[in-house]
């Protein structure tokens, strides 16, 4: 469903993402790394809102740069920031994306994905009264409206409480056996260890390992995490500048 | 092109459900008509209210398309911006969704404006001038109000926004002829009157507001607003990818 090919971007002197080599198939895929990877800018690229600097990548066959409306017809993209309408209902908000996207049959379809993000009985509601996790349910239902082959998703769980989370984790495994694949970006492990088919871990722009959580978790020992898995392949900015949290620590109990 | 409506729809609905928003709007420049247009003891003209509605009309177009910008920041601010640019429709319709909606808000002003005047004794005039005068507006909202979202496109900074806007917006008010007329203006305020494209809109106004048709303001206008669509166009089309 998405091949990249040495996809690079910069910002000026700043490396984002360098030379990305990646396939994804029909799965839900995790992009982990650490803040400043270059894991939102990764997904920017595949969803055509910014240019790579060099390389390509392809989302349901279709080049993003000289295809882009064509995969923009094919995806959702689900960005970290909760954007839904507060002045507008619930079914406000979803209604307006399927006018966008030019569904046929609109108000039956807009009922199906409410139904479906269990929103129906507060769909009269304005946003303003959403929870949270009513909010990311009601964007997973914005960008579900139109069928995408493929759903990007940037952070969807970031914020919410644990059952908010472990809904919005039920809801992507259960667009999955539709046959929907998903390509996420989060930074809790223990979900992507637990909901993920596959994951890759990037750091500074390159992929570190990529494989299903469980070969990864094995190829470090038995018993350990994924959580060990990422200390082990992405070293943090106060490591490379040579803390000492010993030291750090030490420093503070003579104070 | 059917996006443009939805994008429209959107701001109206969001737009008419903050009342307090809708009350101020028109509020402000009613408050402008009767205090300063009955109340300013002017030896400019006979009859300073006549003169000086085609000049608040087109300060309540200019002031609200500028602010109009904020729009654009506010989607891209909170993260609308992206979500629209990863859909299928044409980009630039959410540039004409928004052109649309501010020329309409504008015009709801408008007719507020028009009925407080007519109430308070400026004359009546025919349907096919008020029909112009409207056209006239929205032809200049267009121009600014294309000008304003192709740059909250650009910004990401509301508070530098509004600063621009104001250091732009009031300027652009007291060097036209919204307040006095050209014979009495300083030498140098005269000069600066007759390039400012304000005056264009209040000058061609007031000719509808006297019986007669502006037909070279009005080309004009539409040339300038047509030139700031394709602007527009162009940059909303080239955003990334």
């Amino acid at each position: 469903m998405i091949e990249i090919r040495k996809l690079s971007r910069s910002f000026g002197n700043l490396i984002a993402v360098d030379n990305l080599d990646l396939s994804v198939g029909n799965e839900i895929f995790g992009l982990l790394g650490p803040n400043g990877a270059g894991k939102s800018t990764t997904v920017m690229m595949l969803t055509t809102l910014l240019k790579p600097s060099s390389g390509n990548a392809k989302v349901c066959g279709y080049d993003i740069e000289r295809d882009s409306k064509k995969v923009r017809s094919k995806i959702s993209y689900v960005p970290q920031d909760m954007a839904v309408d507060r002045k507008l209902t619930g079914r406000e908000n979803v209604l307006l994306y399927a006018k966008l996207y030019g569904i046929p049959n609109r108000n039956s379809k807009v009922e199906e994905v409410l139904e479906m993000m269990e929103l129906s009985d507060r769909a009269s509601d304005l946003v303003a009264t959403y929870s949270g996790g009513m909010r990311r349910r009601l964007e997973l239902a914005q960008a579900l409206v139109h069928k995408p082959e493929v759903l990007f998703l940037d952070e969807p769980t970031l914020g919410l409480d644990v059952s908010g989370r472990k809904k919005i984790w039920e809801h992507i495994r259960m667009l999955k056996a539709e046959g929907m694949t998903i390509f996420m970006t989060t930074h809790y492990l223990e979900e992507a260890e637990k909901y993920c088919n596959r994951v890759a871990i990037i750091d500074k722009g390159r992929i570190a390992v990529v494989g299903t959580p469980e070969n990864l978790i094995s190829s470090i020992g038995k018993d350990a995490s994924l959580n060990e898995v990422f200390l082990e392949n992405v070293k943090t900015p106060e490591e490379q500048a040579g803390f000492n949290s010993t030291q750090f620590r030490n420093l503070l109990r003579r104070r | 092109m059917k996006a443009v409506f939805y994008y429209f729809e959107r701001d109206l609905v969001k737009w008419l459900r903050g009342r307090l928003t809708v009350i101020s709007s028109l509020v402000m420049p009613a408050a402008w008509l009767v205090f300063v247009g009955l109340a300013l003891p002017t030896k400019f003209t006979d009859n300073y209210l006549e003169f000086i509605t085609p000049g608040i009309l087109v300060m309540t177009m200019l002031f609200s398309s500028l602010q109009g910008g904020s729009l654009m920041i506010f989607d891209k601010i909170l993260g609308f911006l992206n979500k629209f640019l990863a859909m299928p429709s044409p980009r630039e319709s959410m540039l004409y969704g928004k052109i649309l909606f501010i020329g309409v808000r504008g015009l709801l002003q408008a007719t507020v404006i028009l009925l407080i005047a007519t109430l308070l004794g400026v004359r009546i005039l025919n349907p096919v001038h008020i029909f112009l005068i409207y056209l006239t507006l929205f032809l200049f909202s267009v121009f600014f109000s294309a000008l304003s979202t192709t740059i909250g496109l650009y910004l990401s900074d509301h508070d530098s926004y509004s600063a621009v806007n104001s250091m732009i917006s009031m300027p652009l008010f007291f060097t036209s002829s919204a307040l006095m007329p050209y014979e009495v203006m300083p030498a140098w305020l005269r000069t600066l009157a007759r390039l400012n494209p304000v005056s264009y809109a209040i000058d061609s106004t007031r000719m509808l507001f006297e019986g007669e048709i502006p037909v070279h303001g009005l080309i004009g206008l539409a040339i300038g607003a047509g030139i700031m669509v394709l602007l527009g166009t162009y940059q909303f089309r080239k955003a990334v990818v």
